[in-house]
C-alpha cells in the first residue's frame, strides 16, 4: 500500500531548506504578492453590491473551513467525517451563548472557537485508538449524534427549526454585510496565518511525518498520539471559528445546515483544492462557494455536481489544484520549515 | 411486551444483517469500506417502485429487475470507478465511494425531491398471533429471506470451490493471482453481489419505512454499527451484530424513549470502538490504515 506522499494524492511540500539560490527571490515575490492581495481584499467592498458582498463573506467562512479541515485530512492524513460537526458546534456555541447569556459577539465568537477546539480534541481521542476506516465511521457517528442533539434537546437548542442570532456588534453599532466583511477578513487572515505558522513549526512537520508513516515518525521520537490530538484540536479550533462567523453571516442557525450535505461540500472543497495545500484550500473554497447559489433551485443538483467534481478530481487530478500549482510552479510550493527572517 | 420487542427486533435486525453482510463481503474481498452501500439499498427500493409505476410491472418481475439492475450497477462501479484507483491510498478509494453515494442520492433527490414514496407490503395476509406476540407476514418474510441468504452464504464460503477461491483471493490477492485466480473478476463479482444484497434489504424494508432519498444514509450508519458490534470484517459478526442491534433498538424504544431509537446505532459505534474495537467476534485487523 503506497503511502500518501509517494502516491501523488497530496500536494508536494518542501521539508528542508533548499540550497537553490532562487529561494530568496521566491520569498520576496511572496511578500509582494501577499501585500498586493491584502490591499486588494481591503478595497474589494468598494466594487461589490450587497448580494456579491454576501457571497464573498461566505467564501471567507469556507476558506477557514477548508484550511481547518485540511489540517486533519491533508496534513495529518486522517479520514474524519466530523468537520461539519465542528462547524456546527462553533455556530451553535456562538449563537446560543448570545441568545441565552446575552454575550456580545466578540466574546461569543471566542466561546464558539473554544468549543470547536474542545470538540476537536475530544474527537481526536478515539483517533488514538482507531484509525483508517474505523475513524471515519466513529466520526460519522459523532456528527450525526450531534445533529440529533440539536434537534431533540430543544429546550437549549430550539429544536429542528433553529433560532435567530441577535444583531452582530463589534464594539459599536450593528454590522452590515460590509462591516462583517472586514471583521471576517481580519479573523480569517489571522487564523490562516497562525495555521501556516503552525504547519511550518515542528508540529506541522510532525503532522506530515505521522501521515507518511506512523511507525517511522514514532521511531524519530515524535509523540504520535500527542501530535494527533494537537492536529484535531487545532482543526476544531479553526473550523469552530468558521462556525462562529457562519452564525454571524446568516443570522440564523439550524440543525439541517450541519448534516451530510455540508460534509460533502467540505470534502469537495479540500479535494478539489488539494490535500495538504493551504493555497489549494483557499482556491477550492472560493470556487465552490460561488456554485451553490446557482444550484440551489433544483433539489439534488448540488449533490450531483459536487460529487461529479469529486469523482473527476480523484480520476484526473488527485493532487487537486493546489497540488498541481505546487508541482509546476516553485512560487506555490509550500514549505514545512521557517527561516529566521520569516514573519 | 418483552417478547414482542424481541420478535420485532429480530425482523429489523435481519435487514441490518443483510446490509452489513453485503458490506462485509465487499470489505473482505476488496478491503474497501463501501460508503455508498446505503445508496445501493435506496436505489434498489426505488427501482422496484419505478418499474411498477413506469412499466406497470407486477411485484415479482419488478423485484427481479431491481436485483439484476443493482448487480450490474455494482459491477459497473467496480469496473469503472474503483479498479482504476486500485493502487491509490485508502483515502482516495473511500472518497470515491463517498462521492458515489452523494451522486446516487442527488440523482434520486433530483427526480423525487422531498417526496416520500410508499411501497405496499410484498405479501399480504393476517398477522400471526402466538400468545401475546403479533408477527406480521412481512416481518416473517424478512426473517426467512435473511436466514436463507445467511445460510447459503456460509455454505457457499465454507463448502464450495468458488467460495474458497474468493476467500483465498481476499486473504492474499497477490498469492491468489500467482496461482492463477482472476482476482479482479472476483472483485467485480463481489461488488455486484454486494450491491444486489443491499438492494434486497432495501426492497424488504421499504414497505415498513417508506422510500426516500435519505433512507440509505440512515441504513449505512446502522450497518456500520452492526459490523462494528459484531466485529468488523467478520461474516458471523455481521449477523450477530445486525440482530443484536435490531433487538437493542427495539428495547431502547420500548422501555426508555422512542426518540432514542435513532441514536442507538451511533452510541453503539462509539462505545464499541472506544471500549472493544474488535467487537464481539474479535477480528481486528488494521492493515489498511
Amino acid at each position: 500500500m503506497p503511502d500518501l506522499q509517494s502516491s501523488g494524492i497530496v500536494a508536494p511540500t518542501v521539508a528542508a531548506a533548499p540550497i537553490r539560490a532562487g529561494a530568496r527571490r521566491v520569498r520576496r515575490q511572496r511578500m509582494v504578492a501577499l501585500i498586493a492581495l491584502g490591499s486588494a481584499l481591503c478595497l474589494l467592498p468598494l466594487v461589490l453590491n450587497n448580494y456579491l458582498q454576501f457571497v464573498v463573506n461566505t467564501m471567507l467562512v469556507y476558506c477557514l473551513v477548508a484550511v481547518g479541515f485540511n489540517v486533519v485530512i491533508g496534513y495529518l492524513g486522517q479520514l474524519a467525517f466530523a468537520n461539519a460537526a465542528f462547524f456546527g458546534i462553533g455556530a451553535y456555541a456562538t449563537g446560543l451563548s448570545m441568545v441565552h447569556f446575552g454575550l456580545p459577539f466578540p466574546a461569543a465568537m471566542v466561546v464558539g472557537t473554544a468549543a470547536g477546539g474542545l470538540a476537536g480534541g475530544l474527537v481526536g481521542l478515539p483517533a488514538l485508538r482507531v484509525k483508517g476506516y474505523y475513524l471515519a465511521i466513529i466520526t460519522l457517528a459523532v456528527g450525526e449524534l450531534l445533529r440529533w442533539v440539536y434537534v431533540h434537546v430543544d429546550k437549549v437548542t430550539f429544536g429542528s427549526g433553529g433560532f435567530n442570532v441577535p444583531d452582530i456588534r463589534f464594539f459599536g453599532p450593528a454590522l452590515g454585510d460590509k462591516g462583517k466583511y472586514y471583521l471576517f477578513l481580519a479573523a480569517v487572515g489571522i487564523a490562516i496565518a497562525a495555521t501556516s505558522l503552525l504547519l511550518r513549526s515542528r508540529f506541522g512537520r510532525a503532522f506530515v511525518a505521522v501521515r507518511n508513516n506512523e511507525n517511522a515518525a514514532a521511531s524519530l521520537g515524535i509523540a504520535v498520539r500527542r501530535t494527533k490530538v494537537i492536529a484535531f484540536a487545532w482543526s476544531g479550533l479553526v473550523v469552530g471559528l468558521a462556525g462562529a462567523l457562519y452564525a454571524a453571516l446568516n443570522g440564523r442557525v439550524s440543525p439541517d445546515t450541519f448534516g451530510l450535505s455540508q460534509m460533502l461540500m467540505h470534502f469537495a472543497i479540500v479535494m478539489i483544492g488539494g490535500l495538504g495545500s493551504l493555497v489549494g484550500s483557499i482556491v477550492g473554497a472560493v470556487l465552490l462557494t460561488a456554485a451553490p447559489e446557482l444550484l440551489r433551485n433544483f433539489p439534488g443538483l448540488e449533490e450531483i455536481v459536487f460529487s461529479l467534481l469529486l469523482i473527476g478530481v480523484l480520476f484526473f487530478m488527485p493532487m487537486g489544484i493546489g497540488g498541481l500549482l505546487a508541482a509546476q510552479i516553485p512560487f506555490f510550493r509550500e514549505r514545512l520549515y521557517r527561516e529566521p527572517d520569516d514573519a | 411486551m418483552f417478547a414482542q420487542l424481541i420478535v420485532s427486533g429480530i425482523a429489523v435486525g435481519s435487514v441490518y444483517t443483510l446490509v452489513a453482510l453485503g458490506m462485509t463481503i465487499l470489505y473482505r474481498s476488496t478491503t474497501v469500506v463501501n460508503f455508498c452501500h446505503g445508496e445501493f439499498f435506496m436505489i434498489g427500493a426505488f427501482a422496484v417502485v419505478v418499474s411498477q409505476q413506469m412499466f406497470g410491472w407486477s411485484v415479482t418481475p419488478s423485484i427481479v429487475f431491481a436485483l439484476v439492475l443493482l448487480f450490474l450497477v455494482g459491477a459497473a462501479v467496480e469496473r469503472g470507478l474503483m479498479r482504476p484507483l486500485q493502487n491509490s491510498p485508502h483515502i482516495a478509494l473511500a472518497m470515491m465511494t463517498v462521492a458515489l453515494s452523494y451522486l446516487l442520492k442527488g440523482v434520486s433527490r433530483f427526480f423525487y425531491g422531498r417526496e416520500v414514496v410508499p411501497l405496499p407490503p410484498l405479501i399480504g395476509g393476517d398477522p400471526i398471533i402466538v400468545g401475546d406476540v403479533v408477527v406480521l407476514p412481512q416481518d416473517l418474510l424478512i426473517v426467512v429471506f435473511s436466514l436463507v441468504v445467511v445460510v447459503s452464504f456460509f455454505v457457499f464460503f465454507q463448502r464450495t470451490r468458488l467460495g474458497k477461491v474468493i476467500q483465498a483471493a481476499s486473504q492474499t490477492p497477490r498469492g491468489a493471482s500467482l496461482v492463477g485466480i482472476n482476482v479482479p473478476r472476483l472483485r467485480n463479482l463481489m461488488w455486484g453481489v454486494g450491491a444486489a444484497m443491499g438492494a434486497a434489504a432495501g426492497i424488504l424494508i421499504a414497505p415498513n419505512t417508506l422510500i426516500y432519498p435519505d433512507m440509505g444514509g440512515h441504513m449505512l450508519i446502522r450497518a456500520f454499527a452492526a459490523m462494528t458490534l459484531g466485529g468488523f470484517g467478520s461474516l458471523p459478526g455481521a449477523v450477530i451484530g445486525g440482530v443484536t442491534l435490531g433487538i437493542l433498538e427495539n428495547i431502547v424504544g420500548g422501555y426508555v424513549s422512542s426518540s432514542l431509537v435513532e441514536i442507538t446505532a451511533y452510541i453503539v459505534i462509539i462505545a464499541v470502538l472506544v471500549v472493544r474495537p474488535q467487537g464481539i467476534m474479535g477480528e481486528w485487523r488494521q492493515d489498511r490504515a
